[in-house]
C-alpha cells in the first residue's frame, strides 16, 4: 500500500485536489446561483437541485474540453512543431513521427514492449496514436457535453426572462456557446505558449518540466 | 504497476461518466 502511494503520488494528489476544487467549485456556484436568483426574483434552490441541474454541468464541462483541447495540441503540435531551447520540445532535427527504430514498433520493438507496439497493422497504428485518440475524444465529448447542458441552462435562463428559448443547433451560434468556449480556449493556449518559451530561459530545478539548472539556453529537448 | 492500471481505468471512467451525467442533465432540461 505504502508502495502504491510512493509510486502514484502524481496522480492519486491531483486526483484528490480535483475533487475538493469540484467541492468547493460546487459550494461557490450554489451560492452565486442563488444570489442571482434572489436578484431575478426568483427562489434560491438547494444544494441538491443545483448538483443536478445543467447550470452546474456546463460550468464542469467548458473547463474539462478546453483541457483536454489543451492536451489534444500539444500532443500532436509538438510532433511537428519544435521550439528551440525548450524542454517541451523534440530536437529540430526530429520533426515528424519520427523512424520505427526510434520508435520501437515493428520488428524494432523490445521483449518488454506493449503487445500492440510489435503486432503490426491497424492495431499498431491506432496504439502509436492512442494518447492523441483519448484526448481528443474526451476533448469531442466534453465540448458536446457543455453544449447540452449550455444549451439547456441558456433555455432555463431564456423562459425566466420571457424570451424564446432555442434549439440545441441554435445555440451552437449563440454567443454564450461562443464566449463560454473560447474564453477557455484563450486561457490555455496562452499559458501553453508562454510555458514553452519561458522553459527556455528559466529553470526549476529538480523538475522533469525544466531544463537542468546549468543547461544552455539554446539546448532543446534536455530535460530535468 | 496494476495499481497503475487501476488508477488509469478509474481516472477515464469518472471523466466519462461525469460527462454522461452532464449530457444527461442537458437532455433532460435541467
Amino acid at each position: 500500500m505504502r508502495r502504491f502511494l510512493h509510486d502514484n503520488a502524481l496522480g492519486l494528489v491531483f486526483g484528490l485536489g480535483f475533487l475538493l476544487a469540484l467541492g468547493g467549485q460546487a459550494i461557490a456556484g450554489h451560492a452565486d446561483f442563488n444570489s442571482q436568483q434572489i436578484s431575478h426574483g426568483a427562489e434560491p434552490i438547494s444544494m441538491g437541485a443545483y448538483l443536478t441541474s445543467s447550470s452546474f454541468g456546463v460550468d464542469v464541462a467548458e473547463n474539462w474540453q478546453s483541457e483536454y483541447l489543451q492536451f489534444l495540441l500539444y500532443v500532436l503540435g509538438t510532433v511537428w512543431l519544435v521550439q528551440r531551447g525548450s524542454p517541451e520540445s523534440k530536437k529540430p532535427e526530429d520533426i515528424g513521427t519520427e523512424s520505427d527504430v526510434d520508435q520501437l514498433v515493428g520488428r524494432h520493438a523490445r521483449p518488454t514492449s506493449p503487445a500492440w507496439a510489435r503486432i503490426g497493422g491497424v492495431r499498431t497504428a491506432l496504439y502509436s496514436n492512442s494518447l492523441g485518440l483519448v484526448m481528443g475524444g474526451l476533448f469531442l465529448l466534453s465540448w458536446t457535453a457543455q453544449s447540452i447542458a449550455g444549451w439547456a441552462a441558456y433555455n432555463a435562463d431564456q423562459i425566466s426572462t420571457r424570451q424564446d428559448p432555442t434549439t440545441w443547433l441554435g445555440y451552437l451560434g449563440e454567443a454564450d456557446f461562443w464566449n463560454r468556449t473560447l474564453q477557455n480556449w484563450q486561457s490555455e493556449l496562452l499559458a501553453v505558449g508562454s510555458f514553452a518559451v519561458a522553459a527556455v530561459y528559466l529553470r526549476q530545478r529538480g523538475s522533469p518540466e525544466s531544463k537542468p539548472v546549468g543547461a544552455e539556453h539554446a539546448d532543446t529537448a534536455d530535460t530535468g | 504497476m496494476t495499481g497503475t492500471r487501476w488508477l488509469f481505468v478509474l481516472y477515464l471512467t469518472l471523466i466519462v461518466l461525469g460527462l454522461a451525467y452532464v449530457i444527461v442533465l442537458g437532455a433532460l432540461g435541467r
